[in-house]
């Protein structure tokens, strides 16, 4: 198995380059147990390689797991004393603390109800505990994060085109800013919110997100010019 | 020897993460009657019940749905089946507190229905890109009333004397799982082995060659 091949689960990598004893593996690979100096896949997809020493698999994941770090939008499922539980898209329920809004006190809490959308920041995700959230930077600004307008659109698109939106190469966002104004605010858990000043901008913007799923970079543009 | 013909669809469903349509058995035949077809999706992983969850690892669940009425007792024996390989498969330990739901339903049976409802639950783990230890893949192998072996099912039902089901794994070819009914020698049991483990590289093949091209 070499770079850029196809592999699916149960092959292993065998030439495996690293710097001073150290690979990085990314999802889909995992260290081989029987030859430590090898790499199984555990995904179906592509083998990917970044020089000195990175390597992963890029298949097509559906389901969001969470990364320490990671900015997801995510809605208000329930509140439960000082905290609320958010959906971001993973098997468990994210959890937000009031006091972590900027400004907030504990005689002073933020107005937040449920189904209320967040833009938040993972603080701590561990596969072992709940994936724990807060709308404030480590300087307690909330810059971008917080409580988005209700007047917003809340839609799901594929974990693939998420990552590819948020690449700061990425044409699209722009080239569609240029002939519709609109706000966007995309979570790397396949979540996006959405606000135009007309629904029929929403409408064309989704169907221009959709038409991207299937298209490689270069192309959505001239994809999208058939949806003015 | 013939070989089987297989046929897949990915991602037929939307709302699971994965799901698969597998389809095997010989078209030409006449349509839709000499094929067995079974529909997969999985969803995973996914918030757990409290009961069901296992602080170590994913819980895997599994769902048959026969083509018509509830599930009766034979369909829960295929489930546990489907389930257990499931379960060696599935890297579970990277999920743990969670489940992954797997539900699958018949479509059309020609004889060869729990190696198709295998095979599709292979097809559907792969399309949700979950993390697999290896791939798993089915071979049934029938034995006639005239002592013979053959991979596809005899045209009539009553000519079927045994017939054997068996699940490989797609690095050693070891057997997960095996699964029999009827009766028959040592000897024929060990060559409707050997027949399978042979057929069972053409499902990787064909695996590998559906996800590619689908990817």
């Amino acid at each position: 198995m070499s770079v850029n091949d196809f592999v699916l689960p149960g092959d292993v990598v065998q030439t495996v380059k690293s710097v001073r004893g150290v690979t990085v593996v990314g999802p889909g690979l995992r260290q081989n147990e029987e030859k430590p100096n090898t790499l199984c896949v555990t995904q179906a997809g592509k083998l990917c390689f970044k020089e000195p020493n990175t390597y992963w698999i890029e298949g097509k994941r559906n389901r969001y797991i969470p990364k320490k770090g990671d900015l997801v939008v995510g809605i208000v499922v329930k509140k439960v004393g000082d905290t609320l539980k958010i959906d971001i898209g993973s098997a468990e329920f994210a959890s937000l603390s009031m006091l972590a809004f900027e400004g907030a006190t504990k005689k002073q809490k933020p107005d937040v109800q449920v189904g209320d959308i967040i833009y938040a920041k993972l603080l701590n995700a561990h596969r072992e505990m709940e994936p724990e959230l807060v709308c404030i930077d480590s300087y307690y600004k909330a810059g971008k994060l917080g409580v988005l307008s209700n007047d917003g659109y809340l839609i799901n698109i594929s974990l693939n085109l998420a990552q590819r939106l948020l690449s700061i190469e990425n044409p699209l966002l722009r080239t569609l800013g240029k002939k519709i104004p609109y706000e966007i605010v995309l979570g790397v858990n396949r979540k996006m919110w959405l606000f135009a000043k007309k629904a029929k901008d929403i409408i064309t913007l989704v169907r221009c997100f959709e038409a991207a799923e299937n298209q490689i970079d270069k192309n959505i543009i001239e994809v999208c010019k058939q949806f003015k | 020897m013939e070989k089987l013909n297989f046929s897949c669809k990915l991602g037929v469903l939307s709302r699971p993460d994965g799901s698969a349509m597998f389809c095997e058995g010989d078209l030409k035949i006449s349509s839709f009657l000499g094929e067995t077809i079974v529909i997969a999706g999985l969803y995973g992983p996914v918030e757990v019940k409290m009961q069901k969850v296992l602080i170590d690892k994913a819980s895997v669940e599994c769902s048959y749905r026969p083509k018509s009425g509830l599930p009766g007792v034979e369909d829960r024996l295929y489930e546990s089946l489907i389930r257990n390989i499931c379960e060696t498969s599935l890297m579970a330990a990277l999920y743990p507190r969670s489940a992954v739901l797997i539900t699958l339903q018949e479509m059309h049976n020609n004889g060869q229905l729990i190696s198709c409802a295998i095979n599709a639950a292979c097809l559907a783990c792969l399309d949700s890109g979950i993390d697999m230890k290896f791939m798993f893949g089915s071979v049934t192998c029938f034995l006639t009333k005239q002592e013979e072996l053959c991979l596809k099912p005899p045209i009539n039902e009553k000519d079927i004397k045994a017939f054997f089901v068996f699940v490989f794994d797609n690095t050693k070819g070891r057997i997960l799982a095996s699964h029999t009914k009827g009766s028959f020698s040592k000897e024929q049991y060990e060559e409707a082995l050997h027949l399978s483990r042979e057929e069972s590289k053409n499902v990787f093949i064909f695996f590998k060659k559906s996800m590619h091209t689908n990817d």
